[in-house]
């Protein structure tokens, strides 16, 4: 079973994306990340296969989250999903290493969409 | 005029109606324009994230206590009457709010930064504040006022 680490500091938004995934057929194993700072720890120590995370958080950004990953040679594959998908942060997630960004609101399909060629 | 007032009524109302259904409700229909006349929203909570860029502007999400529950026992897939907890209440509208405001800032020619969302049963000081636009709205035919400020 893939193991998952999502980040984001609502956990009502927590809870939307792990029952969006289930409702799109990803039944993974998740750990829960209240922000950036939590979800370095736990990707550092458990060494998932994909980070969700959301881009605002308090204490370490989302990005600050993916290019203290990178920074640190760790290339766990990792998407944002976030309330702000304009172009400019599309361009500035890709450049960091990110595969995708989803953003809110999001349906089953707009996970499938993206996660499908990361599974394949 | 500020950068943030490029919204009109027609764009925030549609942005709104897109985040309810794909987030709140998983259809569409149940956020409407509000037909009622003037809203009277007894035991205001509001709701709100500010964006700095050259300029600064807010979208404020306003409703009443109750309806603030629904919309957290919608959020969470809770049923009817369950008990909302002050933090499930304070974390579900404000990302109501943080998703309106993100979607709205993508809209944007400049971008900058979204706060965090910020929830209180007190309206934000709006000293020196200018509303640009407001759009009053029903979520299953209870109040949600929707504005947007140049601060």
């Amino acid at each position: 079973m893939l193991r998952v680490v999502i980040a984001d500091d609502s956990r009502v938004m927590r809870q939307i994306v792990i029952r969006t995934l289930r409702q799109a057929g990803y039944d993974w194993q998740i750990t829960e990340a209240a922000d950036g700072a939590i979800a370095l720890e736990v990707v550092t120590a458990e060494k998932p296969d994909l980070v969700l995370s959301d881009w605002n958080m308090p204490n370490m950004t989302g990005i600050e989250l993916l290019r203290a990953l990178r920074n640190g040679g760790d290339d766990v594959p990792f998407g944002f999903v976030t309330s702000e998908g304009s172009p400019a942060m599309r361009d500035e997630a890709a450049a960091a290493g990110a595969l995708f960004l989803v953003a809110k609101p999001f349906s089953a399909e707009s996970f499938r969409d993206v996660l499908e060629p990361v599974l394949a | 005029m500020s950068a943030i007032g490029i919204f009109d009524s027609v764009q925030l109302t549609a942005i709104a109606e897109e985040v309810f259904a794909a987030m709140v409700d998983g259809e569409p229909g149940h956020l409407q324009p509000w037909w009622d006349g003037p809203v009277a929203v007894a035991e205001p909570v509001h709701a709100w994230v500010d964006l700095h860029a050259s300029y600064k502007g807010r979208v404020l999400l306003t409703t009443d206590a109750a309806t603030a529950d629904d919309l957290a026992r919608a959020l969470l897939g809770m049923g009817d009457g369950e008990p909302v907890s002050e933090a499930d209440l304070i974390d579900a509208f404000g990302e109501v709010a943080n998703v309106v405001g993100g979607n709205l800032k993508a809209l944007l020619p400049e971008q900058g930064r979204l706060t965090m969302p910020v929830v209180s049963w007190q309206p934000p000081a709006h000293e020196g504040a200018t509303q640009l636009d407001e759009v009053l709205l029903a979520w299953r035919g209870r109040p949600l006022v929707i504005s947007v400020w140049n601060l």
